[in-house]
């Protein structure tokens, strides 16, 4: 069943057409990745998804989960079950990362109908989650993002991923900065909140982070549109001969 | 030809003062003084008194003692009262005997007022009004070696429409001293000019929190001269919420090597209200620190201003002076002025300043709603997150929560304002 549908997505900024008839669907229990060169409007995509002021549609459609995307706040959009990793998270200095994950925990939990829960609970249930992505007690106490290196930035990204427990998940190269031990962390925290279920898509420019999110099909975005889909080898068919060839092949 | 400008008040002083106290000459230079300071002055700028100066405002008699609740913030703090600039024994708590209540004479500070040789002191109306009109001079002494793990909490209450009161508090730490006091500025008075002289001798600290939150007609132009000695360290700490008008003006004279001052604060301006940090150090000779540290909310039509300046004269080598003021504009009818100014005659020195002013950050509020949060609580949170960073920088961990509740139900009513 289609969790996420994209039809001919139309978007520009500042007067210039970034995505140019962009078009995707995800299935529950799918991994998705897109890949592409720079510019190719990969970042687009993703503040779309979320709903970024300024990222509306020009033209085209977002479905998910049955319901159209575009007249939703981002809020409102991660109430319903989608959630972007950044590839730059922000830093809120003077919000103390363990009141934040409370708070977004809670507020999703309210939305689903469920109980939340009390302090001390939700402290438990964190320091579990946490530990599983070798978050330790101390970054917690720290304002969110305030001060973390890259590793510790996607890490806490993924963190709040598993504490929100998303229906689908964006995550915008999350791979950047990051050494292989990290990247082993993060993929197994992915890895682990995937079920049959759910859905990620992984917008990445390197092959790299799909050794250890393995993607069921590959996306190659280009110039605003997505120019070829294929299964997990043509991420290495990239990887082996560059995005040119598929370019060239298109033009 | 009619007076663009009344300054009736300080005629009214003048008859005030000859009348009660007529034998009293070291008075009479404080009454030179005949008219606030103009917009026209460098240093009232921002602040303009126009419509204070169009008031008839009549200086406060002392009268008999009123009832007062005192609302301490700290449990076991030690409480001292004053009503209408008169300090009321019976409504304060019982003293230690390493705290000493005197009252002094002018002649007996007059020396620490001179360090402060600019016209912007000399001619300042609350340090004239209030030398020439208070009828007593008080003098707060911490003893040698006091470690005062009680806090002092200061009451300045009373007043009334159309009235002035001119507290004088002398606070003054001896060698080793160290001791954390609140003052509170909580009357009703029309006018209030209440002028303070920290004395701190060699290694004392003083940590002083200042919460103006007078009634909202109120005008209070507030003026605190520092002197620090050697390895001493002030640290000062401003929250402004109330009144119609609220200066809070200091200068600091580091003239100890080794002494440090920081003079930061809040302000929270909503309605028509005025705030104003004004803060001058002065870094007189080497190895010394400072920070004027300043973050302001504003909403509605309120108006503040930060007047930072820090002077380091040339003996003054290795001086670290940070400056930075930082404003969220809630409403587009608010306006902040920041007014930086470094004075710098030594040449080996780290001196730094910024200031912005602007709108919560987009990037943040995104991040915030792509987590779930409405826009309007990522706001609520964003402006804490604002405030509870400063208040962490500025003042001892075991006040913290004290003075962020302080805030709290002005922001609440800043943002339920902007937001409704």
């Amino acid at each position: 069943m289609p969790i996420l549908e994209i039809k001919n997505a139309e978007l520009s900024i500042n007067n210039k057409k970034i995505l140019k008839g962009l078009s995707l669907n995800v299935n529950e229990g799918e991994t998705h990745a897109i890949m592409g060169p720079n510019g190719s409007g990969k970042s687009t995509l993703s503040y779309m998804l979320a709903g970024r002021d300024g990222y509306e549609l020009d033209n085209g459609s977002i479905t998910f989960d049955n319901t159209d995307l575009t007249p939703l706040s981002p809020d409102e959009r991660s109430n319903l079950g989608l959630f972007l990793a950044f590839q730059y998270p922000v830093e809120l200095p003077g919000v103390s990362s363990t009141n934040f994950l409370r708070e977004i925990f809670n507020s999703r939990k309210k939305y689903l109908g469920e109980n939340e829960l009390s302090h001390l609970d939700f402290i438990k249930h964190l320091r579990k989650v946490a530990e599983n992505l070798s978050i330790k007690d101390e970054m917690l106490k720290r304002y969110v993002n305030f001060g973390f290196s890259g590793g510790e930035k996607k890490r806490f990204e993924i963190l709040q991923m598993a504490l929100l427990n998303p229906k689908i998940s964006v995550l915008d190269e999350t791979d950047s900065g990051l050494d292989v031990d990290a990247l082993k962390i993060v993929s197994e925290g992915v890895n682990n909140l995937k079920d049959k279920n759910n859905a990620v898509v992984v917008i990445t420019h390197y092959q790299r982070l799909l050794d250890y999110i393995k993607p069921d099909i590959v996306h190659i975005m280009s110039d605003g549109k997505i120019i070829k889909s294929g299964d997990a080898d043509l991420a290495l068919y990239v990887e082996k001969n560059g995005y040119s060839e598929i370019l060239n092949e298109k033009s | 030809m009619k007076k663009a400008r009344n300054d009736q008040f300080f005629s009214n002083l003048e008859k005030f003062v000859d009348k009660v106290y007529p034998n009293q000459p070291q008075r009479q230079p404080y009454l030179s003084l005949k008219s606030w300071p103009s917009p026209r002055d460098e240093a009232w700028k921002f602040s303009r008194l126009g419509k204070l100066a169009r008031k008839n405002i009549l200086p406060l008699s002392w009268g008999n003692q009123q009832d007062f609740n005192i609302n301490k913030l700290i449990k076991d703090s030690i409480s001292l009262v004053f009503v209408n600039g008169k300090f009321e024994k019976k409504l304060s708590d019982k003293l230690f005997s390493e705290i000493v209540i005197e009252e002094v004479q002018i002649e007996d500070f007059k020396e620490i007022i001179n360090k402060f040789d600019n016209l912007s002191v000399k001619n300042h109306p609350t340090l004239n009004s209030t030398l020439s009109c208070s009828q007593k001079f008080f003098k707060i002494k911490f003893k040698n070696d006091i470690k005062f793990y009680k806090p002092i909490e200061i009451f300045n209450l009373g007043g009334s429409e159309n009235t002035s009161i001119h507290p004088f508090i002398y606070i003054d730490l001896e060698k080793n001293a160290d001791v954390q006091v609140f003052q509170h500025y909580s009357t009703h008075a029309g006018l209030l000019t209440p002028f303070e002289i920290i004395n701190l001798s060699e290694n004392s600290n003083l940590e002083i929190i200042k919460i103006y939150d007078d009634k909202i007609s109120s005008y209070n132009l507030s003026l605190t001269l520092s002197v620090i000695k050697e390895e001493a360290n002030l640290r000062s700490f401003a929250l402004i919420k109330g009144g119609e008008f609220t200066r809070s003006e200091m200068h600091t004279l580091l003239e100890g090597e080794n002494s440090k001052a920081d003079i930061n604060g809040i302000y929270l301006s909503s309605g028509n209200q005025h705030h104003d940090l004004t803060s001058c150090i002065y870094h007189n000779v080497p190895n010394c620190k400072s920070s004027q540290i300043v973050k302001g909310v504003l909403g509605e039509e309120s108006t503040a201003v930060f007047q930072g300046k820090v002077r380091v004269e040339k003996l003054a080598q290795k001086t670290e002076a940070k400056q930075m003021s930082r404003a969220i504009m809630l409403s587009d009818k608010a306006v902040s002025n920041s007014k930086p100014e470094l004075e710098i005659y030594a040449d080996d020195v780290i001196c730094g300043h910024g200031a912005t002013v602007g709108e919560l950050d987009e990037d943040q509020i995104f991040y915030l709603s792509s987590r779930g949060i409405s826009k309007q609580k990522a706001k609520v949170i964003l402006v804490d997150a604002f405030l509870n960073e400063m208040i962490s920088l500025s003042i001892s961990d075991k006040f913290h929560d004290i003075i962020y509740n302080e805030t709290k139900s002005k922001i609440n009513k800043l943002l339920a304002n902007e937001y409704e």
